[in-house]
């Protein structure tokens, strides 16, 4: 016998919420402990390990696989490839909730979150960090901009979803440049580490680096969030759309690996890809399933066509390319006198948390805006 | 000129008591065992009958061009003209950039501590305090072998020299720290590779070197991006203009076998021609 609640339509969640909500207070209740405490009790960080899974996964992976955002904005206002707009309202949504799950993540990282604000106040202006830091709460609030039309739309405010979308175009090329900037210092954060990160990744050219693979990021994001959200919210995949975007990760894919190879090849440092060991073996899986996977597979019409391909080729890209994160930011940091890391299930239980926090925040969006309305009939600001 | 202070550690005079661990603990007032300094070295190296033993108390190396001042995002770090690399607590925000950037794994940070005792970078101040009152570290005056000695870096740097010249069987033929990382305020002779007391291999550039060229270049580059964005948002609105005049008949570019768009009212690309799917 099945117990059953008669709720209003509009207040059921589908059964993954319940998952979801014990994971969120999970987290929230370590990150109690974590603020009381301090960082070690809840985590295996040390001194030689100062950063670990939170700055690679939440941080680095999570700007990164927030780039669809500014890749659909510039494609639809700045390039005004109007065939684009049923992606944009979903990629500007997954990249306001990436951001914000960045900056939530670096409030439990930060050992003074309640200092956040100083960032603004005491510039030091050859740290890398401070651009990161500005350019992603600029950007968090350009996107707030951008995802707000959609929000009044859905509360049937019509006239301050009008006025954002007559003046809707600065915004964009500010986030375009500010995403570009703040994707490529990621890049530029490990510079200063030229003497711990294994010359396999260190090269001066790290921004530009990382600007490529968050084109690839972007690009299979977009894929991945589609194609999710058609499995999820019984709604139709814009598969022709898709297997344009897929069509370009050949080029960014192929991009990233002729600039490593030519880097490489540059400083003489070819040899490294097979004499490093366990270097050169994770090297070899992020340039293997990052690039060369998918370049191979998005060159196949078939697989661009398929939900099936574009699904199995963006989860494939995505993986190769955080493992690059994580071997940037991570693996590939020689310490001295090593003690070791990794991190503890408690630790990473933070990081679960906000992630599924996104991941209702998304379905929420999914379920009350109008967020994938462009399409199927005409509402007035489709953008 | 402000006197430029420094130390010169000699490893062949250490005898690894470790008294300056414990007076640099009672000097800043540091729990036993979180003294800012900590010992590094090889135990015992060679084989028999050859056997060396080397130990260095490993302080803050003080760089004349310092990482953790170049990475803080709020300037909390500083390099004092008389010689200290000094923190200012007040500005922390504890993002643990410094702990990345330093090529010498030197600050540590107050992992057991909540937001409200405040968490805090801890490294060698190369006491501060007792400077101002023209003393000397408190490792410094604790040494019993004179392994570890203070003074005004040049003189240092020539006195180092001196003892290798003295002893060059005694010495490798290296003054560690004159050069390295754009030079430190912490001098290093020894009899054993520099790198069994545990110190890192490093360039005479600092890290921070090309970081801050990249920095440098960013908001030009932020300038140009955005005229560049901007000029090809407004050309292409231009061409789409020019090509859909004012017929209605015209489909947006690249529309294919969509539904026909929304229209689209006040909004920043109505000019370009989508409204021409009304």
């Amino acid at each position: 016998m099945k117990l059953r609640i008669n709720l209003h339509p509009a207040l059921r969640l589908p059964p993954i919420t319940w998952v979801l909500i014990p994971l969120m207070a999970i987290g929230f209740t370590v990150a109690m402990v974590r603020f009381a405490l301090g960082i070690g009790p809840i985590s295996n960080l040390n001194n030689t390990y100062g950063w670990g899974f939170w700055i690679s996964f939440d941080l680095f992976t999570g700007v990164a696989i927030s780039s669809g955002g500014f890749i659909m904005a510039g494609l639809v206002y700045i390039l005004q490839i109007k065939e684009f707009k049923p992606l944009l309202r979903p990629s500007v949504l997954t990249a306001f909730l990436g951001y914000l799950m960045v900056a939530i993540a670096l409030l439990v990282d930060l050992g003074h979150p309640e200092r956040i604000w100083y960032m603004m106040v005491y510039w030091n202006h050859t740290s890398v960090l401070l651009e990161i830091g500005i350019c992603v709460m600029s950007y968090l609030t350009v996107l707030a901009i951008e995802f707000a039309p959609v929000v009044f739309e859905g509360l049937k405010w019509e006239k301050p979803a009008h006025l954002i979308h007559k003046f809707i175009m600065p915004f964009v090329i500010l986030g375009v440049v500010l995403s570009t900037l703040h994707q490529s210092s990621l890049g530029s954060l490990l510079l200063i580490e030229s003497t711990k990160l294994h010359p396999l990744w260190w090269t001066p050219i790290l921004p530009v680096m990382f600007f490529t693979s968050a084109l690839s990021i972007g690009l299979s994001m977009i894929i991945l969030e589609s194609s999710l959200s058609a499995r999820y919210f019984q709604r139709g995949l814009e598969t022709h759309l898709l297997e344009k975007l897929a069509r370009a990760i050949p080029y960014t894919a192929g991009t990233y690996l002729l600039l490593k190879l030519a880097d490489l090849a540059f400083t003489g440092e070819l040899g490294l890809l097979f004499t490093s060991g366990k270097m050169s073996l994770l090297f070899w899986a992020e340039i293997l399933i990052g690039c060369i996977t998918p370049i191979i597979m998005f060159s196949i019409k078939k697989v661009r066509q398929s939900p099936n391909g574009l699904l199995a080729g963006a989860v494939i890209t995505l993986l190769g390319m955080i493992l690059n994160r994580f071997n940037v930011s991570w693996f590939g940091i020689a310490r001295l006198n090593d003690p070791g890391y990794a991190p503890s299930l408690v630790e990473m239980s933070i990081s679960v948390a906000i992630f599924s926090a996104g991941i209702l925040a998304f379905g929420l969006a999914a379920k009350y805006l109008p967020l994938f309305e462009a399409e199927e009939h005409a509402p007035a600001t489709g953008d | 000129m402000t006197k430029q202070h420094a130390y010169l550690f000699d490893a062949t005079r250490c005898i690894d008591c470790r008294a300056c661990m414990i007076a640099c603990s009672v000097e800043n007032n540091v729990e036993m065992g979180e003294s800012y300094i900590w010992l590094s070295g090889a135990g015992v190296m060679g084989e028999y009958p050859d056997l060396k033993r080397a130990s260095m108390p490993y302080h803050c190396m003080h760089c004349l061009e310092p990482d953790c001042e170049s990475a803080c995002p709020v300037g909390a770090w500083h390099k004092r003209e008389d010689g200290p690399v000094v923190y200012d607590a007040s500005k922390c925000i504890g993002c643990r950039y410094c702990m990345n950037a330093c090529p010498f794994q030197v600050p540590h940070f107050d992992w057991n501590k909540g937001i409200i005792e405040g968490a805090f970078i801890r490294k060698c101040t190369m006491c501060t305090q007792r400077l101002e009152v023209g003393q000397v570290p408190a490792c410094v005056h604790t040494c019993p072998t004179n392994a570890l000695v203070f003074g005004e870096r040049a003189d240092l740097i020539a006195e180092a020299h001196a003892r290798i010249a003295a002893h060059p069987d005694r010495y490798i033929n290296h003054v560690y720290g004159e050069f390295e990382n754009g030079g430190t305020s912490y001098l290093i002779l020894s009899h054993v590779p520099f790198t069994e007391l545990g110190l890192p291999e490093m360039p005479e550039t600092p890290v921070n070197a090309v970081s801050e060229a990249v920095m440098e270049g960013t908001i030009p580059f932020a300038l140009a991006w955005g005229t560049v964005l901007s000029g090809v948002a407004i050309g292409i609105n231009q061409m789409n203009k020019k090509k859909t005049p004012s017929s209605p008949a015209l489909p947006p570019r690249g529309e294919g076998s969509n539904p026909p768009l929304p229209p689209v009212e006040g909004s920043g690309v109505r000019e370009n021609g989508t409204e021409a799917t009304k």
